[in-house]
């Protein structure tokens, strides 16, 4: 009866090394450049994205706009590749400014805070913090990772 | 090729053998030149090495200082207001700051009295500054008298004299516990002379600065920003103000540069004339005159910056210190780290080199293009 106990620690140990693994995105060399827009992304550290592809390193994008942007038409700006082998998003926070799972993420567009690339979705971690957000800078109600669209990132543009 | 660069090299030699032979008039203009340069490169580089300095100092300083105001003046903030200020959206930290000013009457010096965060201090136990220390002749287990704001005498144990690399920033400092703190000022605990605030996002230090003094309407928030522009404009004047001072020196040397170099005497136009009826071209002449401006001004632009540098970072600038620095009784003995940026260099080089070297070309132009018969008969 010693056997289950030590499977399930295992199992735990694997969960919660994963769970770091996830939980820590990689971090960009000095030359990484945006695959949508072309800019340095460490010049802008505090609007970086990042995408993590199961077949390519990691893509770091220089804001949420662009992240959207590569995951709408992934093909127009890394050849061969579908939206199906996007795995992670990572966004930062607007407050903390530490990375957030991007699909878990609260968006508000149209506020008055320019990123790199103009007007942007500026990511938070509840719904909470973007109502509060929205008092001081305005913007639209705030939207989730389904519902940024094509469309919603022309109105941006 | 190999041709013009003899035919430079032999006007250059001509060049210096004529300096040479009017010594006591082109030495003195050498060394007017040289001091002007000094003067100008060492304020230069007193102000931009100590702006360097405060920089320095302040780049680990809280982003956001919030003090509360009594009647318009610096007061003691409750620890209530730093709960609340840490309940703002994108605060990440509060923390509440004991510091101070003590005058020691003994020495007239003012020491500046710090509890170090986290609790990290001994109660009764102090570290002081190694200029505290060479003030009042203390070393390490000593005792350091202190009188409270109650009148009553306190004693201390110096536990350790700061070295003396952190002279600039500690050489007045003397660490020690809260309590002991509230102690010497009579002070009430729960409360912090102010409250340091950091903020993850920079972008939004402004809304919580809007947002605390909305709701706490006697707080005065201060950035990090305004500090350094303070800082930055407080040299910039004191530089200013010793240029002005020095403006006499800088405009009797224009009056004299010019004097020499825009009117050539009689003597050197009869000089040209002759060296004209020889066979020189005018380009030659105009040559001759190029290289006299480029010894006369390269060689006082190096010196002078050279003498600026040693006076500057070798001996801190003995001759502006005391205007420069501001007034103390506890000075600290630093050294400012030597760094001299490309632009200080370019703008000292345009200001100074430039318009003498072309002051001096104009007129020898006008003179080496009249007849060598006329200029020889004058």
């Amino acid at each position: 009866m010693r056997r289950p106990p030590l499977l399930f620690f295992l199992l735990a140990l694997i969960l919660s090394l994963s769970a770091v693994a996830v939980a820590e995105p990689p971090a960009p060399g000095k030359n990484d450049k945006c695959p949508v827009c072309g800019m340095f992304v460490t010049r802008h550290p505090d609007w970086m994205a990042i995408a993590e592809l199961n077949d390519h390193p990691p893509l770091f994008l220089c804001g949420p706009k662009d992240l959207f942007k590569f995951i709408h038409f992934p093909g127009k700006y890394l050849p061969q590749t579908a939206r199906q082998k996007i795995e992670a998003v990572h966004v930062k926070d607007y407050y903390s400014l530490s990375f957030i799972d991007g699909r878990q993420a609260v968006y508000v567009p149209g506020s008055d805070l320019l990123g790199p690339m103009g007007n942007e979705l500026i990511p938070f971690k509840s719904r909470d913090e973007a109502a509060e957000f929205m008092r001081d800078h305005g913007g639209r109600p705030p939207v989730t990772f389904g519902e940024v669209t094509p469309q919603a990132l022309l109105e941006l543009d | 090729m190999n041709r013009s660069l003899e035919r430079q090299r032999n006007i250059l030699d001509f060049t210096l053998a004529s300096l040479l032979r009017r010594k006591g008039k082109n030495l003195s203009l050498l060394a007017i030149y040289i001091f002007i340069v000094f003067i100008i490169a060492s304020v230069t580089f007193f102000t931009t090495a100590l702006k360097r300095e405060a920089l320095l100092l302040l780049s680990e300083a809280p982003e956001m200082v919030v003090q509360r105001l009594s009647a318009g003046r610096h007061d003691l903030i409750s620890h209530d207001y730093a709960e609340g200020i840490a309940a703002i959206r994108g605060v990440t930290a509060v923390t509440p700051r004991l510091w101070g000013y003590y005058f020691d009457p003994t020495t007239g010096a003012n020491y500046t009295l710090l509890v170090p965060p986290a609790g990290t201090a001994v109660p009764g136990v102090v570290t002081v500054g190694a200029g505290v220390a060479r003030n009042l002749g203390l070393a390490a287990d000593d005792l350091l008298p202190l009188r409270s704001y109650r009148g009553e005498s306190l004693l201390y144990t110096v536990e350790a004299v700061l070295s003396s690399e952190s002279e600039l920033i500690a050489t007045d400092l003397v660490l020690m516990a809260a309590g002991d703190f509230q102690q010497l000022f009579n002070m009430p605990p729960g409360f912090a002379v102010d409250l340091a605030v950091s903020v993850a996002n920079p972008r939004e230090l402004a809304t919580v600065a809007g947002k605390i003094v909305e709701r706490y309407p006697d707080t005065r928030p201060i950035l990090k920003s305004e500090i350094l522009r303070t800082y930055d404009a407080i040299f910039d004047w004191r530089g200013g103000m010793m240029i002005v001072l020095l403006m006499a020196a800088v405009f009797s040397f224009l009056v004299f540069a010019w004097d020499k170099a825009a009117g050539l005497s009689a003597e050197e136009r009869r000089e040209i004339g002759i060296l004209k009826s020889i066979g020189w071209e005018t380009g030659d002449v105009l040559l001759l005159k190029f290289w006299e401006g480029c010894a006369v001004s390269l060689s006082a632009f190096c010196l002078g910056v050279l003498f600026a540098f040693v006076h500057v970072f070798v001996f801190s600038a003995p001759i502006f210190a005391p205007a420069l620095k501001g007034w103390a009784v506890i000075y600290p003995a630093f050294r400012l780290t030597p760094e001299v940026s490309p632009l200080q260099l370019a703008i000292l080089f345009f200001l100074t080199v430039v318009p003498y070297t072309v002051a001096t070309i104009v007129p020898s132009w006008r003179a080496a293009t009249i007849d060598p018969d006329a200029a020889m008969r004058q």
